[in-house]
Formats: structure tokens, C-alpha cells, sequence
């Protein structure tokens, strides 16, 4: 697959339930083989553009192409779909949980039972195989929903915030198993209000607020624009000259070292020169990116 | 089509493979047949110690009869002999509510004084009870029974009975009827029902009858037994939170459809195991009683009513096995779904009961319409088929319009469980729901 392909391509959708308005003219384009982050705060509109792509319900105005085609029942076996709500039978044995979710998607046959083994192996959970859901943890739950979303091998793979309530071991492997997913060519939708996991593995993204799209883009660009205006810094003393707010407009204190976001006006050869004035011993003063948490706050006051 | 076999599979195996299944298709029989045999078996507790009842008889005619009546009262005899007496007598200590008799002379005592005697004897446990026989008893037919438990109202009930047999026998021996004709006059009547079918064959119904009555009650108690797993099916995938990744996948109404199927074969599992293992009883207390000379005949019924049996059962069961999918795809929790079936009870119990006005006339309008109505089709339906059939478009309307609307209800209780997902959880009121089954 190019990476030019456009594997989803929403055209002004909107969606509303009854008075309320849930999607309002969105339009995005999902390139292939990318991971596509669709970010937003909660009851953006995240979730219902979601069950759109996926055909759980449709637009009341506006066009969604999947793989160039208008979407259909056979397509939809092409898509692995994790949803934020999510569960397992309880008392479903885990391998039949399994078969029965790769059977929904057409998938069945001896070579089920390899992939179901397969991927248990990759999330660690072997020797839970023949366990019925209700005796698994949480966690363990969670990484058995995400096979159920990928058992079928699908091209396209949406998952609707899949790290939430794992420890960070097993968002480290899942993150792996997503970015794998990536280069073997499968398109990612990524649906989070987490920016911080959002900014390691989305290679584009689109904002959502208020049922709006704020912005879409890749990350890179999206960085780029918002310029260097973020210092970090680990001194001692100097506290007055941080706090000054004609210099630094917000500051973030972390264990032992704080971000300050520059005021609009000044720039980072005076800040460093006033530290200096001040007598402060200065460990660290680096130039950096701003974090798409900050972009995110910054888009998403400045749209409301 | 295979997702929905899928959806049929997992439903099944599932619930076939529960513990409960296998114990409930153990356990019920045998909680049934207790149910028979316990209230027996509790009643025939007080037959230890029979009730001794005095009789005053101041007629001084009323003791004899009465104590064969008595005697013919717990054996459950009308009609008696004297040669079979003996015999009799040791079957009727064993009933339940039995009595000695023993006669209180009256003669050279005062009726105070056989009272305060007898009183004494009461209180010192020699008797239960006295029965006191005026003389104008015969005439007036009024007595007075004297006893420690007056609660005691199947006792009373029985020497009541037995009083009101000796009264009328001793009536008819004064007004010198002979033993003959009084016997004559008691024979029971007995009324054989014979059907004139459409081709002037006579044929005996009454088979049928029993027959369509157990399949109503087997239909009765497969849709209390199965109703509510029906509803359970539909509401799991709320509870566990699956909804959304099986409608990524397939079509709502296939889903419903699915665990209607699925849940419905677990049912038809459950009573074909039951109906062979009865068969087989039956087969076997059926040899039992030939080989001891009885013979137990088997109704003659046409075979195409065996079809027909077996259709409307089927149409009877999924007519209410989808309302309880329908309130199902209603609520959230299947508590809130217990309350809501219960008048799908209701309206099962009253359509039950048409048996009863259908029977009776069989080709009137209103049979014709309560046969066609879904609801009420079932039973009135097969009462009709074995009495007078209807013409054969009637049942085929019938089944037609019976199924049609399973698929309909089904259709639209896919469409209400969508959108009250999409709704997060939210419980739908009626209205709602037949907007929510209008909506996209």
C-alpha cells in the first residue's frame, strides 16, 4: 500500500442525537500505513465519528469512503475495532472468546487457532488460554480485547483509548504491538484524550472539540508551527525571574526541573541573561518542542 | 448467514456445556414429581389413628346405614355390595379422614344424661366425637356433631356426605323401594364424546383434547422456563460491555436473531431429553399394564395433526420468546427486565384459558379471530384443528401471520437494542423505543 493511499476519507459528516449535536461537518483523510491519532477532550465527538467508520451507525449528512469504497457488511471485516466500552463473556473460556470473535469477522478454520496462540504468546498470556474471562485481571482482560480487535489480521485497526487503566509494562508492549501493526503496512486509528501517549505513536493527527475539528495534520508540522517557545530549565535560585510574568507566561515545576513557556515578546537570550543577573546556578537551560498537551490546551481554549 | 450461525453456536454450546443446564435437566423432573407425590403423601399422614365418632341414633334406624355409608365414603365407593364388603373394609382404613362408629343407645337414659356422659368421654380422650340423631331426623334432616377440633372440616365434610347417603337410603327403603331398584336408580350415567368428522367418520376426540392441553402447558412452562434467559441472552452483551464490538461486526438483527436461535434450540434440547425419558416411562408403564391384562389405548389422531402440534408449538413459543427479546433489547439489567415480562405472563395465562370458550364453539367468529391473533393462536388454533379443523387457508393465515410477526418484533427489538446502545445505557421507555426502532 502507498503511503499516499487514503485508506478512510470522511467528507463533511455530521451526526446528531435528537437536540444534540455529536459530529458537525467533519471531514479527515486517513493515509495508509500511518497511525492517525484522533484527539480530543471527552464528549468531543471522538467516539460517534468512530462508530460512523465502523458502520455501527451511519452520518445524517455527508460521505465516508473506506478503502475507496462507500462502506459495506464486507468491508467491515476488513476493520478491527476496539472500543472504549468493552468487555469479554465472562464465562467464555478465553480461546473460545476468541474463535467466536474471529468467526464474527468471517475468520475461522485451522488457522485460527494458530493466530489465537500466537497472539497470546506476544501479549504473554499463554498459559491463560483455557481460562474463562471472569479469571483473568483487568489488565489481562484488556490485552484479550486487544486480540479480539486483531485476531482477523485487519487492514485497517481502530482503537478507542486502549492503554486506559494498564500499567505502564503493558502500554509499553501494546504501544510495541501497535508500531509492529504499523510497519507491517495496517492503517491505526488512534483515539485518545491521553497526549502524552498520543505523542509517541501518531504520525498524523486530527483535533476535535465541541463535535469540531480544531486541526489535522502530521505531528511534525503541527510542531513545527507552534515554534520553539518552551525552555526547560533546572537552576537554583532565580525564582523571581521564572515567575516574572512579562517573561514567562506559564511554568510547569516537575521533581527538579521546571518548563516555562515563554511570553509572547520575549525570548529565551534574555530569560537566560536575567537567571544569570540574579545570581541562579543553572543546571540545564535547553530550548524544546512544546508537548501536544500543550498545543492541545493552547487549540482547544483558544477554539472555545 | 455464518455470522449469525456463529452467534447460534456460541449461544448454544455455551448454555449446553453450563452446569445448570445439566442440573436443571436432572433436577426439575424430580422437583416435578415431588411436587406430585409430597401434598399425597402429607395427606395420608393422618390416617394412623382413625376418628371415633359416638353416634346417638334416636331414630333408633339410622345407625346401620349410616355406618355403611361411612364405610362406602372412605373406600370411595358408591354403589356396594355385600359380598366385596370384607375386602372393602380393609382398603377403607387406610383412607384419609376415616371413622369407628359406635352406637350410644338411648334408651332408658335421658338425653342429659347421655350428653354429660358422653362429654366425660370426650374430655378423657375415649372419643374424637358425637354425632347426635334426632328422632324427627329422617324428617328434618337436621343433626348436631359435637367434636374437640372443629377445624377438622374435611371430617366433617365426609360424615356430612355419609349422613346425606344413609338419609336418602333410608328414605327410599321407608317408601319401600327394593334393594334392586334403590341400586338401580344410583347407577351412574356415563357419556361417551363422539366426533362426526367432515366425512361422516366417528371418531374419538377426547385424546386430541388431553393431547393439545399438555401442549399448551408444556408450551406454557417452556416460555416461564426460557423467557427469561431469552432476555438474559440480550441484555449479557449490555452487562459485559460486548455490544459494540459485535455490532463492528455483524448486523444487529442477525445478533438477535441468533441468540433467539440459539437459545431457543437449548429449550427444544432440554424437553426433547425430558420427552424421550417420559416416552420411555410411559412405554414402560404401558408394557407394565398389558402384561398384567389392562389395556391403555393410545388416542388415534391423524398424522398431519402431529405437524401441526409441533408447528403451533413452535409459533406459541417464539411468539413469546421474542416479546421477552423485545423488552430485553428495553432495558439495561435483568432485573429491570423481570419486571417488565410480567405481563407477558398475563397475557400468556389469559390466552391459555381460551381453550376453554374455543372448545365450546369452535367455528364462532371470535374463535376464528383469537386463532389468528399471534398471541392467542397457538392454543385456539390446535383446540379448533381437533374439534371442527378449520379450512386449511385459516391455519395457514395463522402461521403466517404468527411468524411473521416473530420476524417483525425481532426486527424491531434489533433496531431499539442499536440505538439504546448508542444511548449509553440508557433505559427506554415505550415511546422511546418505537422511536428509537423508526430511527436509522
Amino acid at each position: 500500500m502507498a503511503a499516499s493511499e487514503i485508506t478512510v476519507k470522511l467528507d463533511r459528516v455530521s451526526k446528531s442525537f435528537g437536540e444534540f449535536t455529536a459530529v458537525k461537518e467533519l471531514s479527515l483523510a486517513v493515509r495508509a500505513g500511518r497511525v492517525f491519532g484522533l484527539l480530543g477532550p471527552n464528549g468531543a465527538g471522538k467516539t460517534t465519528t468512530i462508530r460512523m467508520i465502523v458502520n455501527i451507525t451511519g452520518p445524517d449528512s455527508g460521505s465516508i469512503s473506506l478503502f475507496g469504497r462507500k462502506i459495506d457488511p464486507q468491508l467491515q471485516d476488513r476493520i478491527g475495532y476496539l472500543p472504549e466500552e468493552r468487555g469479554l463473556y465472562r464465562r467464555m473460556k478465553v480461546v473460545d472468546q476468541l474463535r467466536f470473535f474471529a468467526e464474527l469477522k468471517n475468520v475461522r478454520g485451522k488457522g485460527v487457532e494458530a493466530k489465537i496462540d500466537e497472539w497470546l504468546a506476544r501479549v504473554k498470556l499463554s498459559e491463560w488460554k483455557n481460562k474463562r474471562s471472569m479469571e483473568l485481571s483487568k489488565g489481562m482482560q484488556q490485552k484479550i480485547q486487544f486480540i479480539t480487535s486483531v485476531i482477523h489480521d485487519p487492514d485497517l485497526l481502530i482503537l478507542d483509548e486502549p492503554f486506559s487503566g494498564l500499567d505502564p509494562l503493558n502500554v509499553e508492549l501494546l504501544k510495541e504491538i501497535v508500531l509492529d501493526l504499523k510497519r507491517a503496512g495496517k492503517t491505526i486509528i488512534f483515539s485518545t484524550h491521553q497526549m502524552e501517549v498520543a505523542e509517541k505513536i501518531c504520525d498524523d493527527i486530527c483535533l476535535i472539540n465541541r463535535s469540531e475539528k480544531v486541526f489535522e495534520g502530521s505531528l511534525r508540522d503541527i510542531k513545527s508551527s507552534f515554534g520553539r517557545n518552551s525552555v526547560a530549565v533546572r537552576c537554583e535560585g532565580g525564582d523571581g525571574v521564572l515567575d516574572d510574568p512579562a517573561l514567562v507566561s506559564k511554568l510547569v515545576r516537575h521533581a527538579d526541573e521546571a518548563q516555562a513557556l515563554l511570553a509572547e515578546g520575549a525570548d529565551a537570550q534574555t530569560l537566560l541573561k536575567q537567571l544569570i543577573d540574579s545570581g541562579a546556578v543553572i543546571g540545564k537551560f535547553e530550548m524544546v518542542e512544546p508537548s501536544l498537551n500543550d498545543i492541545f490546551i493552547a487549540k482547544v481554549t483558544e477554539s472555545a | 448467514m455464518k455470522k449469525f450461525l456463529a452467534v447460534v453456536k456460541r449461544e448454544y454450546i455455551q448454555r449446553v456445556r453450563a452446569k445448570m443446564f445439566i442440573v436443571s435437566t436432572i433436577l426439575l423432573p424430580l422437583v416435578m414429581s415431588l411436587f406430585g407425590i409430597v401434598p399425597a403423601v402429607i395427606l395420608s399422614i393422618d390416617a394412623g389413628s382413625p376418628m371415633r365418632v359416638a353416634v346417638v341414633d334416636q331414630t333408633g334406624k339410622m345407625y346401620g346405614q349410616l355406618n355403611q355409608a361411612i364405610f362406602n365414603e372412605t373406600s370411595g365407593q358408591e354403589a356396594s355390595t355385600n359380598e366385596n364388603a370384607n375386602e372393602r373394609r380393609s382398603f377403607g382404613g387406610r383412607g384419609f379422614g376415616n371413622f369407628v362408629l359406635e352406637e350410644v343407645s338411648s334408651e332408658n337414659q335421658s338425653a342429659e344424661q347421655i350428653r354429660t356422659d358422653l362429654e366425660r368421654r370426650l374430655r378423657a380422650k375415649e372419643l374424637d366425637g358425637y354425632v347426635i340423631l334426632p328422632p324427627d331426623f329422617l324428617a328434618h334432616g337436621q343433626a348436631e356433631f359435637f367434636n374437640r377440633n372443629p377445624g377438622d372440616v374435611i371430617s366433617r365434610r365426609m360424615l356430612q356426605s355419609a349422613l346425606n347417603r344413609a338419609v336418602r337410603e333410608q328414605r327410599l327403603i321407608e317408601a319401600q323401594v327394593d334393594t334392586r331398584t334403590r341400586q338401580e336408580l344410583f347407577q351412574p350415567v356415563e357419556l361417551q364424546a363422539v366426533k362426526i368428522g367432515a366425512a361422516g367418520q366417528e371418531r374419538d376426540s377426547g385424546g386430541s383434547f388431553a393431547l393439545v392441553f399438555g401442549i399448551g402447558f408444556v408450551m406454557y412452562l417452556a416460555i416461564l422456563m426460557y423467557g427469561q434467559v431469552v432476555l438474559g441472552a440480550v441484555i449479557e452483551e449490555k452487562e459485559t460491555r460486548i455490544a459494540e464490538i459485535l455490532f463492528s461486526s455483524v448486523k444487529p438483527f442477525a445478533l438477535m436473531m441468533g441468540k433467539l436461535v440459539g437459545v431457543s434450540l437449548v429449550a427444544l434440547t432440554q424437553l426433547a431429553i425430558w420427552g424421550m425419558a417420559f416416552s420411555a416411562f410411559a412405554l414402560y408403564g404401558v408394557g407394565l399394564l398389558a402384561s398384567r391384562g389392562m389395556r391403555a389405548s393410545i388416542p388415534s389422531i391423524p398424522f398431519s395433526h402431529y405437524i401441526y402440534f409441533a408447528l403451533f408449538f413452535l409459533l406459541g413459543y417464539f411468539v413469546y420468546a421474542t416479546i421477552y427479546a423485545l423488552v430485553g433489547s428495553m432495558v439495561t439489567t435483568a432485573q429491570e427486565g423481570g419486571q417488565l415480562a410480567m405481563p407477558i405472563i398475563l397475557i400468556l395465562v389469559i390466552s391459555f384459558y381460551l381453550f376453554f370458550p374455543v372448545s365450546r364453539s369452535p367455528d364462532s367468529t371470535f374463535s376464528f379471530w383469537v386463532s389468528i391473533i399471534p398471541f392467542s393462536a397457538p392454543v385456539a388454533m390446535l383446540v379448533r384443528i381437533v374439534t371442527q379443523t378449520p379450512p386449511f387457508w385459516q391455519i395457514a393465515l395463522s402461521l403466517l401471520i404468527g411468524f411473521g410477526s416473530v420476524l417483525v418484533i425481532m426486527w424491531i427489538a434489533s433496531r431499539v437494542y442499536r440505538v439504546g446502545m448508542l444511548m449509553y445505557g440508557k433505559r427506554a421507555s415505550i415511546p422511546e423505543a418505537l422511536r428509537w426502532a423508526r430511527q436509522a
